[in-house]
C-alpha cells in the first residue's frame, strides 16, 4: 500500500509540530508520521511508570553507554519530549545564539528574530509563572541558595492554569496547541507508525519505507521531508537511508548527578518538579528540582540502599535535586545493521568529572543552607550528608564512575551551520549533500544550550520552517 | 567599624603574613598603625628578641601546641584584647606537624581565647580546605564545600571546624581565607621561585591557561584588619586576594618582566611540562604523604596544573576590602625588598 | 553450556537481586517485579539488550556453578564493571516499581500498614 504527500515530516514534537502547522497554514500537503501513539494531558500521570510506558522509549530505560553510561530518557509519543519533560521553558541565552552563530558559522541567524518568534511561542504556549506559591521543594531550593548569596530564578512554564492553585495547571504541549493547528490546517497524522527508511539516491529522497506496530509495510512517496525524531532517532534514521557524513558523531546533552534531600516538614509533591533554579554557576553548572514521586525517590536512594533506605517510609518528607553541567565531552549515534535500535555512546571529560563532583557538593551545600536534616547523594557508598564537615567526606569519595547519571536532554547530532568537519545541514537544516532531505529538530543545535532546550528546539524549527516557505513559494 | 583594640595578640609573629602584619601595626604612619601593646608570639627566646626590637611589640615565648604553652601569651590581659591567629605550617618536615601545629594549635588557641574573653579572634585558614576548581574559569564562591587538598588541606579544614566549633560555644572569631603569598618579608621558597623563574627552569605545566589567585601580602593585611574590626557576625568567613586570579603563563611572564626591570639577567628560555605531569606529582604527592613524608617540590609540582581562584566579592561588599597592588605592582616591590636584603636572584 | 531462554535467565536473576535486597517484600510481590523489569529488560534498545542478553547468560551459566544466590550476593556487593551494570539495571526497575506501586513499603520490602 503506498500514499503521497508534499511534505512528509516524520516526528510531531518540538519540532515536528510547530513544522507541521506551519507548513500547512502555508498550504502544503503535510503528512505526519509518528512512531509513538496519541496520549493528551491528563489521560496518564505525570513521571509513573504507567506514562515512561505509554509515552517514552523502550518505557524509559535508555542509556548512553560509556565509562559510565548515562541515562537518558526519549519520548515516544505524538507531542514527543514536550507531552513527558518539566514543561521549564528559556529561551536560549544571547551568548549562546552567538556563539552558535559565529563558531558554527550560520548565516541569516539574527538574534533579534530568534527571540521574536520566543515572543509568539510563549504567547501561543501560554508561558507563565505558577500562580500562588511555589512548592515545598521549590521554596526549599531558593531558600538554601539565598541563605548562600547564590542567584536563582524561578522558570517559566508553559502551562494554563484554571485557578490559583499550582495543582490545576494544565500543560500547553504539542498535542495541546501545535499539532491541533496542523490538523485543522489540513495535515494528516499517522501515529503508531515507524519510518524505517527513506529512500535516497541522487541526492533527492523520493519516499518512506513505514511499518506500523503489526509490521505492516506501506510506503510514502514525496516532494520534500523534513525529519524531527530528535537527536537520537533522526541521526539513526538517517544513517539507516545511507546518509552518513557527519552524522551521529556529537552528541551533547547535559549531565546529571542527583541527591535526595530530607527536611523536617513535608515538601514532596509527586507529580510536579520545582520550578526554581539556582544559576549562580551558569552555564557551566545548574541546580534544580527533579520528580520525586515513591518510586522515583526510591530509585535516587537505591545507590546507598544499606544507609539510606529507611528514609524512603518518610517520602513525604524528602526531594530529590539535580546538578547539570554543560559537558565538554561529546557522544556518538550509530544505526547497526540489522538492530532496530541504534547504539548510543558518550564520553565525559576530565573536565566533566570534576565539573560534576563539585556541582554536587555545591548542591549539597544548597539543601544543608535550606534547612535539610539529611542529604543523601545518589552514587554508590555516599555517605549521609548532615554538616559542612561530611561535605569534605563527599567529595573524597564521589566518581562519576559511582554515580547514577542520567541526562533529559539530548542535542547536537546532525548540527546545521557551514563549520568545516562539523555542520551536518546547511544554515536552515538541508541535509548536506541532499537536495530535499531536511531535519528540523533538536538535532540541530550545535550544543546543549546549558539550559532547559525546548524553546531553542521551538525558535529554531519555526525559523527553518519560514524560510522553507518563503524559499519555495507555496 | 571598632576602634583598635588595647592589646592585639599575633601568633606566627616571625612569618611571612606576621613580619608584613607587625610592620603595619606598629608603624605610625601606617593606616593600620595602632597604640597599644602588640603581645607577639615567639617560638624561642632569640626569636623573642628579634621581635622585640620593633617599638610596642612584646614577645612572649610559648608554643600553640600545648595549651600550657599559651598560658603565658594569654597571662594579665586588660582592656579590649584582640587575637590574629597567623601561626601556621605550609610545608612541614613531617606530615604530623600539620596536625599538631595547624589543627591543634588552632584549637588551643581558640580555647585560650574563648576563656580569656577576647574581643575578636582572626584565623588565617587558606584555599587549600576546598581542593582546586573544577576548570580555569570557575571560582570559589564565599561559601563553598569543602574538599580539602591533602595533609595540610584537612589540618587547615580542620582547624576551622574547631574554630567554628569555639564559635559555638561563645568566641567571636572570623575566618581570612587567602590564597598563593607573594610580596617583600617572603622566605626561601620564594627566592628559589624566582631564580627559577628568572633562568626559565620554573615549569609552565600544561598550556598555562590555568588561573592561581594570589595575594600581596599587604592586600592581606588589609584584609585581616578589616576583618578584625568590621562589625560582622562570629563564624563570617571571607576570601582575602587580589582583585582576580592571574594565569600562570601571565604569572611567568610578569615575573619575568619585573625582574628584568630590576636590572637582573632574565632568559628568553621557558620551561613547559605536559598537563600529566602534574597529575603524576599529585599522585605522588598523595602516596607520600599518606606514608608520613612530606616532599616540598612534588607537592608544589603536584599543584601547578590546577585552578585555585576565589572570588573577592563578598569581601568587598562586606568589609570594604579594596586589594590596592597587583601582580605587577607587587613582584616589582618583592624584587626591590629582595635586593635590598642582599638576596641573590 | 546448555542454552537457555533468556527471559528465564533474567527472571531467575531478577528474583535473587529482589530477595537479597528487599528479603521481606511478600513473595506475590515479588513476581510482579520480576514480571515488570522482564516487560522492561524485553523492551530494550535492541543494542543494550544484546549486552544485557551476553551478562544474563554468562551469570546465569555461572550461577549453575557457583550457585545462583551467592552470586547474586556477590554481585550486589561488589561492583565489577560491566556485571554491575547489569544489577544495577535490575535494581533501579525493581525500586522504583515496589515503590510506585506500594508507596508504603518498608526498606526491607515488608508491607508497612
Amino acid at each position: 500500500m503506498s500514499s503521497r504527500a508534499d511534505v512528509l515530516v516524520i516526528g510531531s514534537g518540538a519540532g515536528g509540530a510547530p513544522t507541521a502547522a506551519l507548513l500547512a497554514e502555508a498550504g502544503y500537503e503535510v503528512l505526519v508520521v509518528e512512531e509513538g501513539d496519541m496520549v493528551r494531558q491528563g489521560d496518564a500521570v505525570p513521571f509513573s511508570l504507567d506514562q515512561m510506558d505509554r509515552q517514552y522509549r523502550s518505557g524509559g530505560v535508555t542509556a548512553a553507554i560509556g565509562r559510565p553510561s548515562i541515562a537518558y530518557t526519549e519520548a515516544c509519543c505524538a507531542g514527543g519530549g514536550t507531552e513527558i519533560n518539566s514543561g521549564l521553558y528559556r529561551r536560549p541565552p544571547e551568548d549562546v545564539i552567538d556563539r552558535w552563530r559565529t563558531e558554527h558559522d550560520i548565516a541569516d541567524f539574527d538574534t533579534a528574530e530568534i527571540y521574536a518568534i520566543c515572543d509568539e511561542v510563549e504567547a501561543e504556549l501560554s508561558v507563565q509563572p505558577i500562580p500562588g506559591t511555589a512548592t515545598g521543594a521549590s521554596e526549599a531550593l531558593k531558600r538554601g541558595a539565598e541563605r548562600l548569596g547564590w542567584s536563582h530564578d524561578e522558570i517559566p512554564r508553559w502551562m494554563t492554569y484554571s485557578s490559583t492553585d499550582v495543582a490545576s495547571g494544565r500543560r500547553r504541549s504539542m498535542t495541546e496547541t501545535y499539532l491541533p493547528r496542523a490538523v485543522g490546517a489540513g495535515a494528516r497524522i499517522e501515529t503508531g507508525t515507524r519510518v524505517d527508511r527513506l529512500v535516497v539516491s541522487d541526492g533527492r529522497a523520493t519516499s518512506a519505507l513505514l511499518s506500523d506496530r503489526q509490521g505492516r509495510a506501506t510506503t510514502v512517496r514525496f516532494n520534500e521531508v523534513i525529519v524531527c525524531g530528535g537527536a537520537i532517532q533522526t541521526p539513526a534514521l538517517l544513517q539507516r537511508s545511507g546518509l552518513r557524513h557527519r552524522i551521529g558523531r556529537s552528541l551533547a546533552v547535559h549531565p546529571t548527578v542527583k541527591l535526595t534531600a530530607r527536611f523536617g516538614d513535608e515538601l514532596n509533591v509527586p507529580d510536579d518538579v520545582p520550578v526554581h533554579q539556582v544559576k549562580e554557576f551558569a552555564p557551566d553548572l545548574s541546580f534544580g528540582g527533579s520528580a520525586s514521586s515513591p518510586g522515583l525517590l526510591a530509585l535516587a536512594l537505591s545507590d546507598h540502599w544499606k544507609l539510606f533506605g529507611s528514609a524512603i517510609e518518610d517520602w513525604r518528607n524528602l526531594a530529590t535535586y539535580y546538578a547539570a553541567i554543560t559537558s565538554e565531552g561529546r557522544g556518538r549515534v550509530m544505526a547497526l545493521p540489522g538492530l532496530r535500535d541504534p547504539l548510543v555512546t558518550y564520553r565525559l571529560t576530565r573536565r566533566d568529572r570534576a565539573l560534576l563532583g563539585r556541582g554536587l557538593a555545591r548542591l549539597a551545600l544548597v539543601m544543608l543552607e535550606a534547612g535539610a536534616t539529611e542529604v543523601y547523594p545518589a552514587y554508590r557508598d555516599a555517605p549521609i550528608v548532615r554538616g559542612r564537615r561530611d561535605l569534605a567526606a563527599m567529595q573524597g569519595t564521589f566518581g562519576v564512575g559511582k554515580a547514577s547519571m542520567m541526562t533529559v536532554h539530548l542535542c547536537s547530532t546532525v548540527p546545521m551551520g557551514r563549520r568545516p568537519k562539523v555542520s551536518a545541514t546547511d544554515s536552515h537544516g538541508l541535509v548536506n549533500g541532499t537536495r530535499n532531505v531536511r531535519v528540523n529538530d533538536a538535532s540541530l543545535l550545535p550544543d546543549a544550550p546549558g539550559v532547559n532546550p525546548q524553546a531553542s528546539v521551538m525558535a529554531v524549527a519555526i525559523r527553518n520552517a519560514r524560510r522553507f516557505i518563503e524559499r519555495s513559494g507555496s | 567599624m571598632k576602634d583598635p583594640p588595647d592589646i592585639t595578640i599575633v601568633t606566627g609573629a616571625s612569618g611571612w603574613l606576621g613580619q608584613a602584619l607587625l610592620a603595619a601595626l606598629t608603624d605610625p604612619a601606617d593606616p593600620y598603625g595602632r597604640a597599644g601593646e602588640i603581645r607577639a608570639l615567639a617560638t624561642s627566646k632569640p626569636e623573642g628578641d628579634v621581635l622585640g626590637r620593633s617599638p610596642g611589640v612584646v614577645p612572649v615565648v610559648g608554643d600553640v601546641r600545648t595549651r600550657a604553652g599559651l598560658r603565658d601569651l594569654f597571662d594579665g590581659l586588660t582592656g579590649s584584647v584582640d587575637v590574629i591567629h597567623a601561626a601556621g605550617v605550609i610545608h612541614p618536615g613531617t606530615v604530623s606537624d600539620f596536625v599538631e601545629i595547624n589543627t591543634r594549635g588552632t584549637q588551643n588557641v581558640a580555647a585560650a581565647a574563648r576563656a580569656a574573653g577576647v574581643r575578636r579572634l582572626v584565623h588565617v585558614s587558606s584555599n587549600s580546605p576546598f581542593g582546586v576548581n573544577p576548570h580555569p574559569t570557575d571560582r570559589f564562591r564565599n561559601d563553598e564545600p569543602y574538599h580539602p587538598y591533602m595533609g595540610y588541606g584537612r589540618s587547615k579544614m580542620l582547624a576551622e571546624l574547631r574554630l567554628l566549633d569555639e564559635v559555638g560555644k561563645g568566641l567571636d572569631a572570623v575566618i581570612v581565607r587567602p590564597p598563593w603569598f607573594y610580596g617583600p618579608h617572603q622566605p626561601a621558597r620564594q627566592t628559589t621561585f624566582f631564580t627559577l623563574v628568572r633562568t626559565g627552569k620554573f615549569p609552565i605545566v600544561g598550556d598555562g591557561t590555568q588561573r592561581r589567585s594570589m595575594v600581596y601580602v599587604d592586600n592581606l593585611v588589609q584584609g585581616v584588619v578589616l576583618a578584625e574590626l568590621a562589625e560582622a557576625p562570629p563564624g563570617r568567613a571571607w576570601w582575602i586576594a587580589d582583585e582576580r586570579p592571574y594565569e600562570m603563563n601571565e604569572i611567568v611572564a610578569t615575573v619575568k618582566s619585573a625582574l628584568a626591570n630590576a636590572g637582573l639577567d632574565v632568559t628568553d628560555r621557558q620551561l613547559r611540562l605536559p598537563g600529566v605531569v602534574g597529575r603524576m606529582a599529585q599522585a605522588a604527592d598523595s602516596i607520600v604523604q599518606r606514608s608520613g613524608r612530606y616532599v616540598t617540590q612534588l607537592h608544589v609540582l603536584g599543584e601547578m596544573d590546577k585552578t585555585i581562584a576565589c572570588d573577592i566579592a563578598v569581601a568587598e561588599a562586606e568589609l570594604g576590602y579594596q586589594p590596592a597592588v597587583e601582580l605587577g605592582e607587587g613582584m616589582r616591590r618583592s624584587i626591590v625588598w629582595c635586593l635590598d636584603q642582599g638576596i641573590a636572584l | 553450556m546448555v542454552a537457555f531462554p533468556l527471559a528465564r535467565l533474567i527472571a531467575e536473576f531478577s528474583d535473587q537481586v529482589i530477595a537479597t535486597d528487599l528479603p521481606a517484600l511478600p513473595s506475590a510481590r515479588r513476581a510482579d517485579v520480576v514480571a515488570f523489569t522482564g516487560r522492561r529488560i524485553a523492551g530494550l534498545p535492541s543494542p543494550m539488550k544484546i549486552g544485557v542478553g551476553v551478562v544474563a547468560t554468562i551469570v546465569g551459566g555461572l550461577g549453575r556453578v557457583v550457585g545462583l544466590r551467592r552470586l547474586t550476593g556477590l554481585l550486589a556487593r561488589r561492583p565489577i564493571p560491566v556485571f554491575g551494570d547489569y544489577v544495577r539495571l535490575v535494581r533501579s526497575l525493581s525500586y522504583a516499581y515496589v515503590w510506585e506501586t506500594w508507596p508504603s513499603t518498608a526498606p526491607d520490602g515488608s508491607p508497612v500498614d
